[in-house]
């Protein structure tokens, strides 16, 4: 009964056509399966865990920089910028209207911000659109920013120099990595901001730090889930400069107004205790990118105040460069102590006279008082007869015609000539009339002020040129020795005592300490003749000459060398002595009495002359 | 005499009711991981999970009305279910609540209702009814006039729009007609016409469904707009691999990664927690419960009988077909669920009355064969 019940009403292809289909059902979806979970599965699995896996960047703070004892000169503050994570972003236009609408940014400048980021940050990563807003964008931003997906407030570091102009010129400044420094370095994500000058520039690696890595979780809408840090960020290594910020802050005094640099070392570790150059600039201007009125201002000053004048001013060294040709002379033998020339007030080279700045001359000179009296015409015969490639390579030697390698950057080497620099450069041969010149520090001669201050410490440390150090625990580097023995070492610091206590550098003197100097004056222009170089008051700035002081302090076992140079200032005895001698009241106490170290008001010619 | 007697309850297809129970079971688990998502590190349940279970509850119960009536009666309701349905549809496109651009459901007081579902067992049993009629393959006339009245609550529920349910109607109606078969020559002529109009049918779909097709073929072009479902789909499949992520922990669904995934995209959340053996223990399970209808089919005490089981095969079929196939990313997206396993109110209670219909041809098998 049953069996004929089975076949009686079902249709038997309806039948088979069910068994057919369902069989069928199950091999397809069964080789899709396999297909994709089995197949496939890895890359899928892979595809899952980057849906879910975020790596986001953690942001390392950047190393502080302190003076030498602790006072702080760039730190570090949290400012809040405007971030875009354009996956979560569904209408880009008209969220960067608003947020140009929030913070009055200009729009076509937030479009081309975010073209530029587009390229760089990763859809998820917050492009960031504005830096360092104010309190009420932030608060606005805050406010309503739920109601534009992908908008997010990101703290980022901004960076702060409590002193400003004053240490403008050592720090140097960071501002936001432009293209090319994105490019080269792959560290850096938009928006970050890098050394562009200074120590900043010098020491970015060891200041910036490494950046953490974090991984989160997120979901379909952006939601954050759980994060953990992969690798944590490593803070950026803090800096303790050899800098004393009151002294820094008197020596940028006492050349305020002026033009000019001081450097202030201690001989014997190259440390820098003061590195001024006026006129400076407020790098707190720079760190967030500086508007184009105020850089124009800037770079088109007249007086540099961009430029780093104790590394990059380059000047004729005048008298104080005797002290290196002086040196020449005596360690390859051209001279002795005793040897004297008699200074007629005038050279005759050819039918050229050659002026010694006494126009009536100074008589008999030995080596002595050629230097204590800075007689010109003891050196135009003493470069006569050595010759300028002699000069040339003993200078080099010495450390001039060379960058010191101090941690700033753009450091010049200065210019010593030579023969064939001349040849090379102007296709011109040497003349004997420019020896004569560059034996005085003048003519093609040109160094800068660090250079001076490290040849100087070289003079009081046993011969040791020594790399400036800006930084408080770096082991003096020494990079070479001055081809001059400890006798004539010894020789020329004395002369530089002499000069003080008898000389061209009469104001500098005190009775507590052994200060010795050697001043220069340094022509900015041919001068027709001797007389002229006496009125520089009278003539215009651009043409006076430029004022140097090469000294030093000695007291209780602490030495300090002290250069200074200021530009246009005229005489170096009367401009420069005055600064140095403030510069030492502080390094070594203020001079007992009065009487001695008070300068006379009038000086007359031989104390006056270099 | 009690209205079913101890007869009835034996000849029960009962492999089929547990095959459907235990499908839904899977369902409801599956349903309580697609509800819950990640805030923070807790867990927190949507009311899928506790609502669905409610909905099975009420299926049960309305399975159980179902059971209680001899089908016979279906066949004598055909026609006048035919037409109320018919009027209601017409009544959903004038008068019915609007939602997200479809007008789907009648509002009565605080019930909604859906006149689309209605319409699948109006088809259902009036096709069976007029198919059951005679033994023999169809011919042309035939053909049309059951195709031709299928086609109008098919086409009502198209312009709602519901191109899913509609769809399933007439793909339900197909089924019945191919299950009796079709005569030798209209046979032919349909196997070369078919694919000659069916290309014309792109120009009757609107943008979205065009879109949906093009994103099949090619879903990469678009991986956050139109592809999004299917990218995100195949990764959560994909990446459960052999032996599945494990119970509540597939990052997709639990991150939000997956659309739908509690309605129609529910099986990538299985298929990403449970790997590639859950999925075939899962399709195995399917491919039973069909067998079992198909068994009912087969010993039904009638052709009526037979052909209302044979239209719940079909039913089921084609669903668990497309929705698997979409979910799998080899057939376009289109909004059909998976029987038992996605959420849905009215659609749980139709399955299980669905299942009581067949239940209710097993069961009345041998009555007039009593000895």
């Amino acid at each position: 009964m049953r069996f004929d019940s089975e076949t009686q009403h079902a249709p038997r292809s309806g039948l088979i056509l069910l068994q057919v289909m369902v069989f069928g059902l199950f091999c397809l979806f069964t080789l899709r399966f396999w297909y994709l979970q089995v197949h496939k599965g890895e890359q899928f699995a892979q595809q899952a865990l980057d849906n879910q896996m975020r790596q986001v960047l953690i942001d390392s703070a950047r190393g502080r920089v302190w003076d030498r004892s602790g006072r702080p000169v760039a730190v570090s503050e949290p400012s809040f910028a405007l971030g875009l994570v354009r996956e979560d972003c569904d209408n880009v236009e008209a969220t960067l209207a608003k947020v140009a609408e929030w913070t009055g940014a200009d729009p076509a400048a937030l479009m081309e911000t975010y073209k530029r980021g587009k390229k760089r940050v990763k859809p998820f990563e917050p492009l960031t659109l504005v830096t360092d807003l104010s309190f009420e964008a932030l608060a606005r931003i805050e406010a309503n920013d739920i109601f534009w997906p992908g908008l997010e407030i990101v703290v980022r570091q901004k960076r702060h120099y409590p002193e400003g102009t004053l240490m403008s010129h050592i720090l140097g400044y960071v501002a936001e990595a432009n293209e090319e420094e994105l490019e080269k370095n792959h560290a850096l994500s938009l928006g970050d901001s890098v050394g562009k000058q200074g120590l900043e520039l010098t020491k970015e690696d060891w200041l910036r730090g490494a950046k953490g890595k974090k991984q989160v979780e997120v979901d379909a809408l952006g939601r954050q889930h759980n994060e953990h840090v992969l690798v944590d960020p490593k803070a950026g290594n803090n800096i303790a400069l050899s800098i004393d910020l009151d002294l820094q802050r008197l020596a940028a005094k006492l050349l305020e107004g002026q033009a000019g640099g001081i450097v202030v070392l201690e001989p014997d570790t190259g440390k820098l205790i003061a590195l001024v150059s006026q006129p400076g600039y407020d790098n707190n201007l720079f760190v967030l990118g500086v508007p184009q009125d105020k850089w124009s201002e800037l770079r088109d000053n007249p007086m540099h105040p961009i430029q780093n004048r104790t590394t990059q001013g380059l000047y004729p060294p005048g008298s104080v460069f005797k002290l290196l040709v002086a040196a020449a002379g005596l360690s390859e033998g051209f001279i002795n102590y005793n040897d004297t020339v008699v200074c007629t007030g005038s050279y005759q080279l050819g039918n050229r006279d050659f002026h010694c700045w006494k126009k009536g001359g100074h008589g008999s000179v030995d080596l002595r008082r050629a230097l204590v009296q800075s007689c010109d015409v003891y050196f135009y015969k003493l470069g006569e007869r050595m010759g300028m490639d002699r000069i040339h390579a003993y200078a080099k030697s010495s450390g001039f015609g060379l960058p010191t390698g101090v941690d700033l950057p753009h450091e010049k080497a200065g210019l010593i000539p030579s023969r064939e620099w001349k040849k090379k450069r102007f296709g011109e041969a040497w003349t004997r009339g420019e020896t004569l010149n560059a034996s005085i520090g003048q003519g093609f001669v040109l160094v800068s002020p660090l250079q001076v201050a490290r040849y100087v410490g070289a003079l009081l440390n046993g011969g040791k040129l020594i790399k400036p150090s800006l930084v408080l625990d770096e082991p003096p580097e020494i990079q070479g020795v001055l081809p001059l023995s400890s006798e004539h070492r010894n020789f020329l610091v004395e002369t530089m005592v002499d000069t003080v206590e008898g000389g061209t550098a009469r104001r500098l003197l005190r009775p507590d300490a052994r200060i010795g100097g050697k001043t220069g004056t340094a022509q900015v222009i041919k001068l027709i003749n001797a007389d002229q170089r006496r009125k520089a008051a009278d003539m215009p700035y651009k043409y006076r000459d430029h004022a140097w002081l090469a000294s030093f302090g000695e007291k209780n076992g602490k030495r300090y060398v002290v250069i200074v140079l200021v530009e246009h200032g005229g005489h170096g005895g009367e401009v420069g002595a005055p600064i140095a001698k403030a510069l030492f009241e502080y390094l070594l106490g203020p001079a007992p009495g009065k009487a001695v170290a008070q300068p006379e008001p009038v000086i007359n010619q031989l104390e006056a002359g270099d | 005499m009690s209205p079913i007697d101890r007869r009835l309850i034996v000849s029960v297809n009962w492999p089929l009711l547990l095959l459907a129970a235990a499908v839904f079971a899977v369902g409801v688990l599956n349903l309580y991981s697609a509800s819950g998502f990640r805030m923070g590190e807790e867990v927190s349940l949507q009311s899928f999970f506790n609502k669905q279970i409610i909905w099975g509850g009420c299926g049960l119960f309305a399975m159980l009305l179902v059971v209680l009536v001899d089908y016979k009666h279906l066949g004598n309701v055909a026609w006048p279910l035919f037409f109320v349905t018919l009027l209601l549809l017409i009544l959903v496109l004038v008068a019915g609540r609007s939602v997200s651009g479809a007008k789907r459901w009648l509002e009565i007081g605080n019930f909604n209702f859906q006149p689309s579902e209605l319409a699948k067992f109006a088809v259902l049993i009036l096709g069976a009814k007029l198919l059951a009629k005679r033994s023999e393959k169809l011919g042309w006339f035939e053909l049309f006039s059951v195709v031709g009245l299928g086609m109008i609550p098919a086409l009502l529920v198209v312009v709602e729009p519901d191109l899913g349910t509609g769809l399933n109607i007439l793909l339900l109606l197909g089924g019945l007609i191919l299950y009796r078969g079709i005569s030798g020559p209209v046979f032919k002529t349909l196997l070369v016409a078919v694919p000659v109009l069916l290309p014309c049918g792109w120009f009757v779909l609107k943008p979205y469904q065009k879109q949906r097709i093009l994103t099949l073929l090619d879903p990469e072009k678009d991986p956050l707009g139109s592809g999004y479902h299917i990218i995100q789909s195949r990764i959560a499949i994909g990446s459960g691999q052999m032996w599945g992520k494990g119970f509540l922990e597939g990052t997709q669904s639990q991150l939000r990664y997956l659309p739908e995934k509690h309605t129609d995209f529910a099986l990538a959340v299985f298929a990403e927690e449970w790997g590639f053996v859950g999925c075939i223990a899962l399709l195995v399970l399917f491919c039973f419960f069909l067998l079992q209808i198909y068994a009912t089919a087969r010993t039904a005490k009638d052709r009526f009988g037979s052909y209302l089981a044979a239209g719940v095969f079909f039913y089921f079929f084609w669903q668990i077909l497309i929705n698997m196939g979409m979910v799998l990313g080899i057939m376009p997206v289109v909004g059909i669920p998976l029987p038992f396993i996605s959420y849905g109110g009215s659609a749980t209670i139709v399955n299980f009355c669905l299942v009581g219909i067949v239940v209710n041809v097993s069961m009345r098998r041998f009555v007039f064969k009593k000895t």
